[in-house]
């Protein structure tokens, strides 16, 4: 895996800090997580110096399978950046990620045709490997064979 | 035995500078033709002017208009909460003004938004390559997501959720442009229908073209001063009855609660007993309409109608000048004008309906009009009550 592009070489790179290297760290390594309060439990997504439930700033990274549902999506057919004008139309997903605690992750869906997206759809992710230190998970429709890691 | 009365904030002048198109403006003039505007509307002159409210897109944003328009205020506040900003920096003002601090608040607003995108590269995003500050815009832009790719994740969620369709969002904008047609300034005034607005080309599904607000040049300015200060004034004051905002994410969409609900669900209650009023008592509503789903949401949140029921209540005509509660009735942003952050435009239209000044879509008698701007990605809400007539 991970030698499918979807995106173009020119867009943004991201920068991280201390509180979010562990969530690119992981993305990486082809591993989809969230951060979890040790405290409550609560899980949240941006990665953030705090839990917004109790403010305890002690928490984990927690590995989820890879699964999960498309919560809404949109298709996009005008790009705003310059770099994905050549990639219209593509589908932006919120995606609720399966034993993630109710997060959502802001992520495309990809192989298969933008208008078969529907909410609900269960999804897997695939990871696109843009740099020796970056890669992101992109979510195509699932094929029975769980966790595309 | 007799309490003194209690010191009251009235918006005692108001007007917007020319627009919808000012090539020949910079930023910080339409400020200035709009605040000249605004202070001889109420009949007030630039020295009487001791506080300063306004917000743009860089830090000390206020000093700056401060600097070019020659003041040297006592009282200033720059707030921002993107579109909701001014109904905000509004109730700062009356706060203010009733506490004593201040005693001629202006509030002033200005953008060439429409000129300048000639000069730089797209909106709504980095112009491609070079890397992001950690924050949360990352965690949607390298996914590709749009602002009005958010507005776009919400009116889906919220089609999903209540049945909500294409067409009911589109009636919004068919109303909008209804109302532009008696603005002589508005940007666009040419009706359209419904299939108008669905033939338009996607943006992003379910967003048509013409579910999104125009781009503009442009400015408004209001003045905040005292009941007292007003009463020597030969212009009508309006009233500040109540105001509330609220906000339920920053940037990122996907960490809001729930995408079908926007701050004005706390926003408009809390206004709305500050106000001493219902839902029902209000007479006509200036709501941002960044998007149409944006309005859809806000009648709802607002409490006009019940959760879920926004469709219905615009597809039946309940924005129209006659309906339920007539909105945005200078065309609003879809139409009449939208330079970026239009809040102010708000208060302006609010307070001309007020006074019975609106021209051919001046709701009958009114006299309690709710202004409600909405920022971000659907995530900063603020809610301002005015009244005709002193509380």
């Amino acid at each position: 895996m991970g030698d499918e592009r979807f995106f173009p070489d020119d867009m943004p790179m991201p920068s991280a800090n201390a509180e979010t290297a562990g969530w690119w760290e992981a993305c990486v390594d082809h591993r989809l997580v969230v951060q979890r309060c040790l405290a409550c439990g609560t899980t949240r997504h941006p990665p953030g110096p705090v839990c917004p439930a109790c403010r305890s700033a002690s928490a984990e990274w927690a590995e989820l399978p890879g699964t999960g549902t498309v919560y809404t999506y949109t298709v996009v057919r005008q790009a705003f950046m310059p770099a994905l004008a050549g990639t219209v139309p593509y589908v932006v997903a919120a995606i609720e990620p399966d034993g993630g605690g109710g997060v959502r992750l802001v992520s495309n869906v990809v192989g298969c045709d933008p208008e078969d997206v529907t909410i609900g759809m269960p999804v897997e992710v695939v990871w696109e490997d843009i740099a020796p230190e970056l890669a992101l998970p992109r979510f195509r429709p699932c094929t029975g064979g769980g966790s595309a890691r | 035995m007799s309490t003194p009365a209690r010191r009251r904030a009235v918006i005692a002048g108001v007007a917007t500078s020319d627009y919808p198109h000012l090539p020949d403006f910079s930023e910080h003039a339409v400020h200035a033709q709009a605040a000249e505007r605004a202070l001889a509307d109420a009949g007030l002159n630039w020295a009487d002017v001791d506080g300063l409210a306004t917000t743009g897109f860089f830090p000390m944003y206020a000093t700056g208009v401060a600097e070019y328009l020659g003041l040297h205020p006592t009282y200033y506040d720059e707030t921002n909460a993107g579109g909701a900003s001014f109904e905000v920096l509004v109730e700062h003002a009356a706060d203010a003004i009733e506490a004593g601090v201040a005693e001629v608040v202006l509030v002033t607003y200005g953008s060439v938004q429409l000129s300048q995108m000639g000069r730089r590269l797209g909106t709504g995003g980095g112009g491609g390559g070079g890397a992001m500050a950690p924050g949360p815009a990352i965690y949607d832009a390298l996914w590709g997501n749009t602002l009005v790719g958010n507005y776009a994740l919400a009116a889906r969620r919220h089609m999903h959720e209540y049945g909500t369709t294409a067409e009911q969002l589109a009636s919004v904008a068919v109303t909008m442009r209804r109302h532009a047609a008696d603005n002589p300034m508005a940007q666009y005034r040419d009706p359209i229908t419904v299939d108008d607005v669905l033939s338009s080309r996607l943006v992003a599904d379910p967003l048509h073209k013409l579910d999104c607000c125009v781009i503009s040049d442009g400015g408004a300015a209001c003045v905040v001063t005292s009941a007292e200060r007003a009463a020597d004034l030969a212009s009508t004051p309006v009233y500040v009855l109540g105001g509330a905002h609220a906000t339920s994410h920053h940037l990122n969409l996907s960490a809001a609660a729930d995408l079908t609900v926007s701050p004005a669900a706390q926003s408009g209650p809390l206004a709305f007993e500050r106000a001493g009023i219902t839902a029902d008592d209000v007479d006509v509503a200036q709501l941002y309409d960044s998007f149409t789903i944006t309005v859809v949401l806000t009648v709802e949140d607002l409490g006009f109608c019940a959760k879920g029921e926004g469709g219905p209540f615009v597809e039946e005509g309940g924005l129209a000048v006659g309906g339920k509660l007539p909105t945005n009735t200078d065309g609003g942003g879809l139409s009449a004008c939208h330079p970026g952050m239009r809040g102010m435009f708000l208060i302006v239209e609010a307070v001309r309906q007020l006074r019975g000044h609106a021209g051919a879509n001046q709701v009958p008698d009114a006299s309690i009009a709710v202004a409600h701007g909405t920022g971000g990605m659907l995530s900063t809400g603020a809610t301002l009550v005015l009244g005709r007539e002193a509380p």
